[in-house]
């Protein structure tokens, strides 16, 4: 199995373990995204049906209503969050999203060298992500 | 990003999770957007109210930050709700009902002060030169380029964390380098009324990316019309200010021009229907006082409609300064709503599927938010169509 290792720059520290979900689209929380299960719901999405719950989020960036950012505490706080979120460019919903929800997160990471399923290891306090290919 | 020691303390958690979170939230932005220091506001406006916007998103971290024990340190107002107080709210499920008034109660029980206004400026108006850290895109506009004061365009969450810290990072535009304007509009057809100066905005914004325009040859720059200029700019783009009198020193910038057929392109883009509305609404953003005074005189001697209703929206505060015009407009058969307005609401489940209205801000949101066609047309026009 090939590992990778990815540089970031750290936004919220944490060390976390688990499978990539990989899309190339920017995400918009309100709207976007189902708040009681995780599942990406904003149409012509290329993760429309997908569920984020325990995964390692990478998308570019958010978009969309600065609500967006509650929306991920309230997943969190039902257990479906994302175990980590991994961003080309952080912009402030999402920022202010994982600061609240405590979730993990690191940008300025070329997301393309991910791909879903991969197994993915965020050391979010050093910015640095480990992905072991599937 | 240099922090004192009070605040480095409030970072870790000494002054309680609610505080910690909010500190953790300024500095966060602070540091990804330059900013050298935290600075005092003098007040904070927080969007993320109305039920029908936003839904169960915001009410788990609501109750978090009330049972942390979180209160604001600054004057801190919020925007409209999804009805008003007497009229529209016997017409929803009482589910909504509970949900809203759930949002409003842990927004008061931060001390915030429950004006459900889009136009706080009009209850206390900010001074040149204050330091603010208001949500609601129309309010930062008119805030910065109208009153003078300084605000960044804040997101509904770091506008209540810059509440409960009563600071902000001076960053964007609280710094004087960053109010230069950038690109010139050269305004060749004047704006006649207040619904082709917003839809001169919607028309402007989307060509801006975060540039600050200065409008060069505006002519008849009432405060109303320049709050409809803002509200569009801020609607289709991310623009925080524009200038509407030439700023003393300026190289040499870019320049677009607006022409007669641009502002006719403008206005038309914003009707998508010819159809007529069976709702007329006024008040986006938030009528003031002489606006509603407006709307009672082009209602002298005229009734609604049966088959029509015609709102006018704006603040509790300014409704009972203008009793005398609300009695009026009410003799008339329209309705003078506060806390909300025909966007936060949920007007299609009322039945209603064409709105007409003056604001070119309502008509560039209300197809995708409220799935209602739309005509744009102005305070005159929508009177005297929602009449007899």
């Amino acid at each position: 199995m090939r590992t990778i290792t990815l540089k970031g720059r750290p936004i919220v520290s944490g060390n976390v373990e688990g499978l990539a979900l990989v899309s190339m689209k920017p995400i918009s929380f309100l709207g976007g995204v189902d708040p009681n299960s995780g599942i990406i719901i904003e149409k012509s999405h290329d993760l429309q049906g997908k569920n984020i719950a325990k995964k390692i989020l990478c998308f570019p960036n958010g978009h969309g209503s600065t609500v967006g950012s509650y929306v991920l505490y309230s997943l969190v706080k039902k257990g479906n969050g994302p175990k980590a979120i991994i961003n080309q460019s952080a912009d402030p919903v999402i920022v202010v999203g994982a600061i609240i929800a405590d979730i993990p997160m690191v940008d300025q990471v070329d997301i393309k060298k991910i791909e879903t399923d991969d197994e993915v290891e965020v050391d979010s306090e050093k910015g640095i992500v480990k992905v072991r290919k599937k | 990003m240099y922090l004192t020691p009070g605040e480095e303390k409030i970072l870790n958690g000494e002054r309680g999770w609610a505080y910690e979170v909010s500190m953790k939230i300024l500095v966060r932005l602070g540091d990804l957007f330059n900013a050298t220091q935290l600075i005092p506001i003098k007040s904070a406006h927080i969007s993320g109210v109305s039920y029908k916007t936003i839904g169960d998103a915001p009410i788990d971290f609501l109750e978090a930050l009330v049972k942390a024990d979180g209160k604001t340190k600054v004057s801190s107002t919020v925007n409209p709700s999804g009805f008003d107080p007497d009229y529209l709210v016997k017409r929803f499920p009482k589910e909504y009902q509970r949900k809203q008034k759930r949002i409003i109660e842990l927004y008061k029980r931060m001390g915030v002060d429950a004006v459900l206004t889009c136009t706080p400026y009009y209850l206390q108006q900010p001074k040149p030169n204050w330091h603010l850290a208001w949500a609601e895109s129309s309010a930062v506009v008119y805030a910065n380029s109208v009153l003078k004061s300084w605000t960044n365009r804040e997101g509904a969450p770091s506008a209540l964390a810059a509440a409960l810290i009563g600071k902000t990072p001076n960053c964007g535009i609280h710094r004087a380098e960053n109010r230069q304007p950038s690109i010139v509009i050269k305004v060749e057809a004047n704006p006649r009324n207040e619904a082709e100066f917003g839809a001169l905005g919607i028309y402007v914004g989307k060509t801006l990316k975060d540039e600050i325009p200065v409008f060069e040859g505006l002519k008849n720059c009432t405060d109303a019309y320049l709050k409809q200029l803002g509200a569009g700019l801020a609607s289709s783009g991310m623009t925080s200010m524009f200038y509407y009198q030439k700023p003393s020193a300026r190289n040499r910038m870019e320049t677009i021009s607006i022409e007669r057929k641009d502002m006719k392109n403008a206005v038309e883009t914003l009707s998508i229907t010819q159809q007529n509305p069976d709702l007329v609404f006024i008040g986006c953003p938030h009528c003031s006082l002489k606006e509603i005074e407006t709307v009672a005189k082009a209602l002298k001697g005229k009734r609604v409609k049966s088959e029509t209703e015609l709102w006018v929206c704006t603040s509790r505060h300014v409704k009972n300064v203008a009793k005398r015009y609300v009695n009026i407009i009410e003799k008339a058969g329209g309705h003078v709503l506060c806390d909300t307005c025909a966007v936060v609401t949920w007007i299609k489940n009322l039945g209603f599927n064409t709105l007409m209205t003056n604001s070119a801000k309502t008509a560039y949101y209300a197809p995708t938010l409220n799935k209602v066609d739309v005509v744009l047309t102005p305070l005159k026009r929508c009177v005297n169509v929602a009449c007899d």
